[in-house]
């Protein structure tokens, strides 16, 4: 494991989230040291209760660490107050959710700018710039219509088209197939992969190993710890040996 | 965030939940209402007041009268009889001397003797008959009373007349012929009118004497006592009364019965009041009688402006209920504004321009309900107030009932917009602060 912090574009050390859940301690994750370069395609890979979403959401600014540190692009995550926050999820970030997380009373073209009104962009340059992405992800015929007229593939496209909306550097994405048929969960595979191929950072938090065909670093994570492969795979197999989770 | 920005949002949001949001500002509607009918009312009825009290509106004016054993205050503007059948010797006059005294006193500008006629008369012009206040006083000018004349002069002399305003009105035909038509008021400025003195002998006989008073001079309108009275110099009446009498009048032993002080200003109109009150004369001062009724009216509109913030605490309560349900329902989407990089502030403005937005419309349907509802108690509480004038005798201006000032719909909208503000404090700050990845995970 490297010991360098502040190599990578995104790299966290000995990172911790532990919570209370009744009278249980929850250690969401238990000391976490990873690095990942700008440009990668990274997989953050674990069954559902191993972390991986906590991670998404501490390098993403949607929680706080009990311990431990997150830069990202050379900013130390934990010590921003909220309004830094704010506005590091608002620049830097693109978020894509496993339930899409669309506002269901508004169009395609209104969700994909709705992040641009917090930034004080008027309304005309919002719908060019909203209906320049919609096109991107290829939904040029869909600009008025609401979240419930749309397929679930829809969806998480125009959420990818919100998250790209101010050209972040980063787009984390977490369980974006999760939802989806196979088809339409390749079809936001191979639009996540072009973006990457565009220069953007993308870290997916998934337990979809078809995300592993692409990944450029792939992390494993069992109980809030960083496992290598190896372990990971014996100890999925054996979890399943014994039918447990 | 832009401003337009903003308010696009916030009207969105309220127009996605119409049902109830119109529920809620319906409450605010009500609240609004009520206080704008409310004060409108109170408004209405002061203005009332104190157009009837127009007349002594000149605040530097002290009346005296004798002083009673039983101090009876503020005995109106009549006056009148000679002191007939009271107990003369518990009774505190106005002779010279004391009048002398009373001018000795500080921050007094004048004192001006005010007598009424005290025998019969009778007043005739023309076909026409009528009766009047014959006032007698001490003043070569009326503008020394604050009267000012709208026709000829307000200068008095030997056989001068300077009338009130409303005193043609009083004169009617005394043999009219059948179903003849009201007469039109006389236009009396410049004519003569003979006035006969009528008194009483012994025997039951009576004993006429008549003079030609000519009207030199018509007082403007004043709402007040100097409409109804007749304006003559203090010898002329006084000779009249003596005629009456059938003797002297001693002045040191039977006093005057009336007199007007007139202040240097305004605020020394209570210390010298104060001080005729210690020497035993009754002081009658309007300022205090429109100081009492205006503060009355004050306390009214307070009591009555509350009645209607109770109902807008109530809609208030309304608006904190709906906030708070509608942030449960969008606590998800709370998270996506965070997540998509809205400060807490963003989300703190949203909310309480939601909360704003339901007061600010429940306001403007309020203030006008309001002022339709004050518009209609007019007409019908007008109707009935001027049948009550005219069965009184008296008919000044258009009665009103409620008076709505210009500022009340403006002051309630705002006001109905800050409640709906106060409202959603609790809960927009409650959405504000949610931490994001717990807003996206709800359910």
């Amino acid at each position: 494991m490297a010991t360098e912090m502040n190599d990578g574009f995104i790299s966290t050390a000995d990172l911790k989230k532990h919570y209370r859940m009744g009278e249980t301690d929850v250690r969401a994750l238990d000391g976490i040291t990873l690095q990942i370069q700008k440009g990668s395609f990274a997989v953050i890979m674990g069954p559902s209760g191993s972390g991986k979403s906590t991670l998404l959401n501490l390098i993403g600014g949607l929680d706080w660490p009990t311990s431990g540190s997150i830069r990202v692009d050379g900013e130390e995550i934990a010590a921003l107050d909220e309004n830094a926050l704010a506005s590091y999820r608002r620049n830097k970030l693109g978020f894509v959710f496993q339930s899409f997380n669309l506002v269901s009373s508004m169009t395609a073209e209104e969700n994909v700018g709705f992040p641009l009104r917090f930034s004080g962009i008027k309304a005309s340059v919002r719908k060019e710039r909203a209906r320049g992405k919609l096109e991107e992800v290829g939904l040029a015929d869909r600009f008025d219509h609401k979240p419930t007229e749309l397929s679930g593939g829809q969806q998480q496209r125009v959420a990818i088209a919100r998250a790209l909306i101010n050209n972040p550097l980063l787009i984390l994405a977490d369980e974006p197939t999760g939802n989806l048929d196979t088809s339409s969960g390749v079809a936001v595979m191979h639009t996540l992969v072009d973006l990457q191929k565009a220069g953007k950072t993308i870290l997916v938090a998934t337990h979809d190993p078809r995300m592993l065909s692409v990944a450029t670093d792939k992390i494993y994570l069992l109980d809030g710890k960083q496992v290598s492969e190896a372990q990971y795979h014996e100890t999925i197999e054996k979890m399943t040996w014994e039918g447990g989770e | 965030m832009r401003f337009s920005d903003l308010v696009d949002l916030i009207v969105a949001n309220l127009a996605r939940r119409k049902g109830r949001v119109l529920l809620t500002a319906i409450g605010v509607v009500i609240g609004t209402a009520a206080v704008v009918t409310l004060v409108s009312l109170g408004a209405g009825l002061q203005k009332n007041a104190t157009e009837s009290l127009w007349g002594i509106s000149d605040l530097s004016n002290i009346t005296v009268y004798p002083g009673y054993p039983m101090e009876i205050k503020g005995g109106g503007g009549g006056g009148g009889g000679g002191g007939n059948g009271i107990d003369q010797q518990d009774l505190v006059l106005i002779t010279p001397t004391v009048i002398e005294q009373i001018k000795a006193l500080p921050g007094v500008k004048r004192v001006i003797i005010q007598d009424y006629i005290s025998v019969g008369s009778e007043i005739t012009f023309d076909k026409l008959t009528s009766w009047g206040n014959f006032q007698g006083v001490d003043v070569a000018d009326l503008t020394d009373m604050n009267l000012e004349a709208s026709q000829g002069t307000t200068e008095l002399g030997r056989g001068k007349l300077v009338i009130g305003a409303y005193i043609n009105r009083n004169f009617y035909d005394p043999n009219p012929r059948p179903n003849a038509e009201p007469i039109e008021p006389p236009d009396l400025m410049g004519k003569v009118l003979k006035v006969t003195l009528i008194k009483w002998n012994q025997d039951g006989t009576e004993t006429r004497r008549s003079y030609n008073m000519e009207v030199v001079g018509v007082l403007k309108e004043s709402k007040g006592e100097s409409d109804y009275n007749m304006y003559m110099t203090l010898d002329e009446l006084t000779r009249w009364n003596e005629w009456g009498m059938g003797r002297k009048i001693n002045r040191e032993k039977e006093g005057y019965n009336q007199v007007l002080v007139k202040a240097e200003s305004p605020k020394e109109v209570v210390a010298i009041s104060e001080q005729i009150i210690n020497m035993g004369l009754q002081a009658y001062t309007p300022q205090s009688m429109v100081q009492g009724i205006n503060s009355f009216f004050t306390i009214m509109q307070i009591i009555f402006g509350g009645v209607g913030a109770i109902a807008l605490l109530v809609a208030a309560i309304g608006i904190a209920n709906t906030m708070t349900m509608s942030i449960l329902e969008r606590t998800r989407e709370i998270g996506i504004m965070k997540a998509i990089g809205a400060t807490n502030n963003n989300i703190l403005t949203i909310f309480l321009g939601e909360a704003a937005g339901i007061g600010f419309v429940g306001g403007i349907g309020g203030a006008a309900l309001g002022w339709i509802i004050s518009a209609v108690i007019n007409v019908f509480a007008s109707s009935y107030l001027a049948s009550q004038a005219a069965s009184n005798g008296y008919m000044s201006s258009t009665p009103i009932a409620t008076s709505t000032p210009f500022w009340l719909p403006i002051f309630s909208i705002v006001f109905a917009t800050l409640v709906g503000l106060l409202s959603g404090l609790y809960p927009a700050l409650n959405a504000a602060t949610l931490v994001p990845v717990d807003a996206l995970k709800y359910e």
